[in-house]
């Protein structure tokens, strides 16, 4: 019996040992049940982050898990409205000058949540910080367009050359490398949000936890249960803090969307993404909606490899494909179909949208599909089209698509292509280095202008990635750049695309947009198709 | 015992630094790295990121670094996500993975006996089969449907408990259930076999002779030696289960440790990647080990002070 005892006791010790570190952690959060008859006339939106934070450092947090609910806590010069247009925020209003490289913001009496004053200094010590190559910021590149932030960033510049200066304490100065006609949208974007200077400098770590995070948007990190969950109130000391509806947002963490859609059913949750398996059926009874987003799903050639060194090959190529098939029969996700690099949603002088205006530039057309190929074929001598190979990062979602493109290539051009994935970190490195023949891609915009979608294909451009390179479309992109007149640079950039499209290193296969179910009482929540969610006109019943 | 203690000491530290070691590089001949994101950065950006975390060193001078710091037990920041370090995301995580593992192995180890006992005793007879057509259900169910078909039912439809997170006790029971099914059914058919092999024993017999009840004999005679095969592999069942769950922590929004081994794969954060390994290969031969002193306790026969004689 004894050695029963003694058995028994091992076992307990065993499972024991590591158990009883744990019990504090769950009675941490009894509490809150305590507060449950106060939230009534509390407003609580109850949202999903879906995993950690990276991190509630504004250069540092460079993903959607940050800068979604960071953009609710900061604020910068500018806030975007429902329009998408940039408003003024920490900033009460801004110059211009004639040459448009300068722009000079003035603040507003703003505070931070600690009731420290906003000023023009707090966001001189910020975007020096992002450009900081000790910062290691991988937003960094954002600040380029400020003059001689490149150089500091790249080691051969000095902070004092890097030309933003607070004039006085509610005067920023800042010139631009080049004008930069949607610089004041830009400034919206989350690297661009000031930090208090003081608590910065004294703690390294402030942003690490709730205790010591100081914010100057509508909200303040009042909670943070790493890996848990975090919670916002609103900001007392805030400038608009009359017009900021909700009492409190609680934020979960949430990866599963299976998960999270059972949440939003019972009522835990406000929102929820849309579970692939069920996304026919809430589209159907009208529950999922669609908001758009700037981004382009699109495949790449690789023009150093056979056969698509030859332009007729690969518009053949990109021809056969149906991109209205795509969408409605095999994404079913509700996207628009792309016949063009830039998305929707960017309006010329005109008031024109940047892609009617630029129009279809690749239409499905099998007939033509079939001549080029065949002359194509010509070109390049071939009796047989050389061994063509998709390759697709792992994924359901990749695959049904890259299915459909070798279903589409057999029945259209009578090719037969090879289908391949690999793991998205091999697959990336791999597109990078230019060993894959064909290759699944996508772009989101960093910034609101088509700029942003074009510069990438300029000769040796990090997204590049095909080995396409045309001094022609170098230059259109550069006097892009350059340009002033509004009316001209979107001549320029329609020009650009246009050209991109006659050789057609790439072709598109649909724009990205967001899709979500929210609860009925739940209104004023914004989502940009370039930029953050946008809580501070959110209200519930 | 102290000198038997101390020799399997020295081995597990080596057995670790070969674990580090051929973890540091097998990790690092794998293509891609912690800052390949879809999105474009600038070439001097990704230049930067590398020599703020000593990537841009030869592998070589990056791992006498990292050998250093594990020396003073310090894993590193996290790459990904820059403001936690390492041993702050193990700490975080495993409290709360251990507490989900503990429960569940609780739950496994003793309905998982239970059951197979009483296959044992009913051998042949109905409960018996009721007993392994129950083992093999939890065998051969992942956990992930268990996890999903319990939401479903319970969370969902009935409403009894709540679907996920890890907020209070009530919270607990659905994932600890999915999370025990599996080794419950392996317990259950352990203790069964092992159990039906020590009924048939001689002094079973003797004992029955002697006018024992069927219970005395269980309790007093057949388990202990019948729990032999199931203490072994509770030493890697209890490593495997309270490092963490990816699948169940994941669909039960847990906060614990598991994603960590997945996502710092996926993500190359080599920091993440060295840490969970390191932590999970020392929990696991320190189980070991632990196994193998309560076998010189449970079975005389073995004596650990006299093994190499």
């Amino acid at each position: 019996m004894k050695k029963l005892v003694v058995l028994l006791l091992s076992l307990v010790l065993l499972l024991g040992i590591v158990g009883c570190t744990t019990t504090e952690n769950s009675s941490s959060n009894s509490g809150s049940e305590n507060d449950e008859s106060k939230e009534e006339s509390k407003k609580v939106l109850k949202l999903n982050n879906g995993s950690e934070p990276t991190s509630f450092d504004p250069p540092i947090g460079f993903d959607s898990v940050s800068w979604n609910a960071l953009n609710n806590l900061m604020e910068g010069m500018t806030r975007l409205d429902q329009d998408d247009q940039p408003q003024p925020a920490a900033a009460k209003e801004w110059e211009l000058s004639d040459d448009g490289k300068t722009y000079t913001f003035h603040l507003r009496d703003a505070k931070w949540s600690n009731g420290e004053p906003v000023t023009a200094e707090d966001f001189e010590y910020a975007w020096k910080r992002l450009a900081n190559p000790d910062t290691a910021s991988p937003a960094a590149f954002l600040a380029y367009f400020i003059e001689g932030a490149e150089a500091f960033n790249t080691g051969e510049g000095s902070e004092e050359d890097m030309m933003v200066k607070a004039v006085d304490e509610s005067t920023l100065e800042v010139q631009l490398e080049s004008p930069v006609p949607y610089f004041p949208s830009l400034v919206s974007n989350p690297a661009f949000f000031p930090v208090h200077k003081d608590t910065v400098e004294a703690d390294p770590e402030w942003h690490t936890e709730a205790d010591t995070y100081v914010s100057n948007g509508p909200f303040k990190l009042t909670k943070w249960e790493h890996d848990s969950k975090f919670v916002f109130s609103k900001n007392e000391n805030y400038w608009d803090v009359a017009n900021v509806k909700l009492d409190e947002v609680d934020w979960a963490m949430v990866d599963d969307t299976n998960t999270e859609y059972q949440m939003y059913k019972t009522g835990e949750l406000h929102t929820s993404d849309v579970p692939a398996d069920l996304s026919e059926e809430l589209f159907d009874n009208g529950q999922a909606q669609v908001e758009d987003q700037s981004g382009t799903y699109f495949y790449r050639f690789n023009l150093d490899m056979e056969p698509f060194q030859n332009e007729n090959i690969r518009k053949a190529f990109a021809m056969a494909i149906d991109q209205q098939k795509i969408v409605e029969f095999v994404t079913k996700n509700e996207e628009k179909p792309a016949h063009g690099f830039v998305a929707y949603g960017f309006e010329d002088a005109s008031g024109g949208d940047f892609r009617e205006v630029g129009g279809d530039l690749v239409t499905t057309d099998a007939n033509k599909a079939k001549e080029l190929l065949e002359k194509g074929m010509e070109e390049e001598g071939y009796n047989e089209l050389p061994n063509v190979t998709l390759t697709y990062n792992t994924s359901d979602a990749h695959k049904k698509i890259a299915e459909t493109l070798q279903q589409m290539y057999k029945e259209v051009l009578g090719v037969n292509i090879d289908l391949a994935n690999q793991e998205w970190n091999v697959f990336s490195d791999e597109q990078k280095q230019l060993k894959l023949q064909f290759s699944r891609s996508s772009f989101l915009a960093d910034y609101g202008d088509p700029i942003n979608f074009l510069e990438s294909f300029q000769t040796g451009h990090s997204m590049n990635r095909t080995g396409w390179s045309s001094e022609e479309y170098d230059s259109l992109i550069q006097q892009a750049k350059e340009e002033t007149d509004e009316a001209k640079r979107f001549e320029l950039m329609h020009e650009a695309e246009a050209l991109l499209f006659e050789e057609m290193p790439i072709f598109p296969i649909h724009f990205y947009n967001q899709v979500y179910l929210q609860n009925e009482d739940v209104t004023g929540i914004v989502r940009h198709p370039v930029g953050y969610m946008e809580l501070k006109d959110a209200a519930i019943k | 015992m102290a000198k038997y203690v101390l020799s399997r000491l020295i081995a597990m530290v080596i057995t670790l630094w070969i674990i580090v070691t051929i973890t540091f590089f097998l990790m690092h001949a794998v293509p891609g790295s912690p800052f390949n994101q879809e999105r474009n950065t600038s070439e001097a950006v990704q230049q930067n990121l590398e020599a703020h975390y000593h990537l841009d060193e030869p592998v070589f001078i990056q791992y006498v670094i990292y050998i250093k710091s594990l020396a003073t037990l310090d894993f590193g920041p996290s790459i990904k996500q820059s403001s936690t370090s390492v041993n702050e995301m193990i700490g975080r995580g495993f409290p709360v993975s251990a507490e989900l593992g503990v429960i569940s192995l609780l739950i496994a180890v003793i309905s998982g006996m239970i059951l197979g006992i009483l296959a044992a005793l009913k051998h042949n007879g109905v409960i018996d089969y009721i007993a392994m057509t129950f083992a093999v259900i939890g065998i051969s169910v992942p956990n992930f449907i268990m996890a999903t078909l319990l939401i479903q039912q319970l969370a969902v439809t009935w409403e009894i408990f709540p679907v996920a997170t890890w907020a209070s006790p009530v919270h607990m029971i659905l994932p600890s259930i999915a999370l025990a099914t599996g080794p419950m059914a392996i317990i259950a058919r352990l203790t069964r076999s092992s159990m039906i092999e020590v009924l048939n024993q001689d002094y079973i017999l003797t004992a029955r002779a002697k006018g024992m009840t069927t219970f005395q004999i269980v309790t007093k005679h057949a388990m202990r030696n019948a729990l032999l095969p199931v203490i072994t592999i509770l030493g890697t069942l209890v490593a495997g289960v309270l490092t963490g769950s990816f699948v169940i922590e994941k669909i039960f929004a847990i906060p614990g440790m598991g994603k960590y081994f997945i996502n710092g794969i996926n993500d190359r954060d080599y920091p993440v990647i060295m840490g969970t390994t390191v932590f999970y290969s020392a929990f696991l031969i320190l189980m070991l080990f632990v196994v193998d002193i309560v076998y010189g306790i449970l079975d005389p026969r073995i004596k650990l002070h006299k093994r190499g004689n």
